[in-house]
C-alpha cells in the first residue's frame, strides 16, 4: 500500500514539475516582451535620433580586441553588439535605410551571437567578424554614425579572396590576423 | 520490503511514467520547394551526403533511431534538433534572405573545413554520418560553388 502512494506522488511530482516549467517558460517570455517594448520610452528620453552610434562603438570595440588577440574580450563586445542592435529603433529610418536595416538585422545579431559564445575560439571569432563586417558596412552606409569610419581591406584573410573591416584611425591595424600580421592590408574608402 | 528495494521500484515507476511524456517527432514527410537539394540543382552524391550527414539535426525531417523511443534519451535528442534546426534549417533554405544564405554557407563551409561538423557526439551513434576525405572535398566544392553564383547574383 504504501508502495502505491509512494509512487503516485512520484508520478505526480514528475507531472506538476512539467506543467511548473511552462508556466516559467510563459512568464518569461512575459517578462522579456516587456523588456523590448519599454526599450524605445528609455530613447526618447535621452532625446536623441535613434542611431547607429551604439552599434558602431561595439563593433569598434571587437574590431580591437581581435587585433590585439583577446577572444574573451571579442566575446563581450560581441555580447555588447547583439544588445545594441536589439535596443535600435527603425522607426525614423528613411524607407530605403528600413529596407537595409531588415536586410542586416538577424546576421548581424547572429554573428554577434556566435563571437560572444566562442571566447575560446578566436579564429572561429574571425571567420564570423568577416561576413560581420560587410553587414555593418552596408549598415553605416545607409544609416550614417557620427564618427568617421574607415574602410580597410585585408588582401590575405579567405583564403586571399579578402576581407574588408571597419576602423576608427586611419592606420592599419588588422583584426584577422592579430599580432602576427598587424600592418597588413590597405584603406579603401573613408566613410562618412 | 527493505529501503533500497523501495527506492528501486520507485524509481522504475518514475522511468515508466517519463515514457508517457513524448515529444513531437520532428518529420514534414514532404519535400519542401524551400529545400536547399530542390532549389540549387544539387548533384545527387552531393545530396546523399547533406541527407545522410547534416538532414537529422539541420532539416524538418529527422531519422529517428530506435532509442529515440526510450525517455529521456528522445528529450535530449529533440532538444538538439531543436537547437540544430535554429541554426540552421536546409528545408527552409530559401526563405532565408540572400545575405543570410551567403553567411549560412561560408559557416558550413567553414565547420566542414575544420571538422566542427558533423558533430563528433552525433557521429559517435552513426557511423554512416561521418564525413570521408572524399565526401568532404566534394561538399566543399559544391559548397564553393553555390557562394560563387550566388554572391554573383
Amino acid at each position: 500500500m504504501k508502495i502505491i502512494v509512494f509512487s503516485i506522488a512520484l508520478i505526480a511530482t514528475v507531472l506538476s514539475a512539467c506543467s511548473n516549467n511552462n508556466s516559467t517558460a510563459k512568464e518569461e517570455t512575459k517578462t522579456s516582451d516587456t523588456a523590448t517594448t519599454s526599450a524605445p520610452a528609455s530613447n526618447i528620453t535621452n532625446q536623441q535620433a535613434p542611431s547607429v552610434d551604439e552599434a558602431v562603438t561595439a563593433y569598434l570595440h571587437l574590431k580591437n580586441a581581435l587585433t590585439s588577440d583577446n577572444g574573451k574580450e571579442a566575446a563581450e563586445a560581441g555580447k555588447h553588439l547583439h544588445e545594441a542592435m536589439q535596443k535600435l529603433d527603425n522607426a525614423s529610418f528613411a524607407d530605403n535605410q528600413k529596407k537595409v536595416y531588415a536586410d542586416v538585422i538577424e546576421d548581424i545579431k547572429e554573428h554577434a551571437e556566435h563571437i560572444s559564445t566562442n571566447g575560446e575560439k578566436i579564429a572561429h571569432q574571425r571567420e564570423h567578424f568577416d561576413m560581420l563586417s560587410k553587414d555593418m558596412y552596408d549598415l553605416v552606409k545607409s544609416v550614417k554614425p557620427s564618427q568617421t569610419l574607415y574602410k580597410d581591406h585585408c588582401p590575405m584573410y579567405n583564403d586571399k579572396k579578402g576581407a574588408i573591416w571597419l576602423s576608427e584611425m586611419k592606420e592599419i591595424k588588422n583584426p584577422y590576423y592579430g599580432k602576427e600580421m598587424l600592418t597588413c592590408g590597405k584603406q579603401q574608402e573613408e566613410v562618412k | 520490503m527493505s529501503k533500497a528495494k523501495k527506492i528501486l521500484l520507485g524509481l522504475l515507476v518514475l522511468f515508466i511514467a517519463m515514457q508517457f511524456i513524448r515529444p513531437a517527432h520532428n518529420a514534414s514527410n514532404t519535400v519542401q520547394a524551400a529545400d536547399m537539394v530542390t532549389h540549387f540543382n544539387t548533384p545527387s552524391n552531393v545530396a546523399g551526403i547533406l541527407s545522410a550527414s547534416c538532414y537529422d539535426c539541420h532539416s524538418s525531417n529527422t531519422r529517428y533511431p530506435w532509442y529515440a523511443n526510450v525517455q529521456p534519451i528522445g528529450w535530449l535528442l529533440a532538444n538538439h534538433v531543436k537547437d540544430g534546426k535554429g541554426e540552421l534549417n536546409f528545408s527552409e533554405f530559401t526563405t532565408y534572405s540572400k545575405r543570410r544564405q551567403l553567411s549560412k554557407l561560408k559557416s558550413i563551409l567553414n565547420s566542414i573545413k575544420d571538422g566542427s561538423m558533423p558533430l563528433s557526439s552525433y557521429t559517435l551513434l552513426h557511423n554512416d554520418a561521418k564525413l570521408s576525405e572524399d565526401s568532404k572535398a566534394s561538399l566543399i566544392q559544391w559548397t564553393a560553388k553555390v557562394i560563387d553564383s550566388l554572391s554573383r547574383l
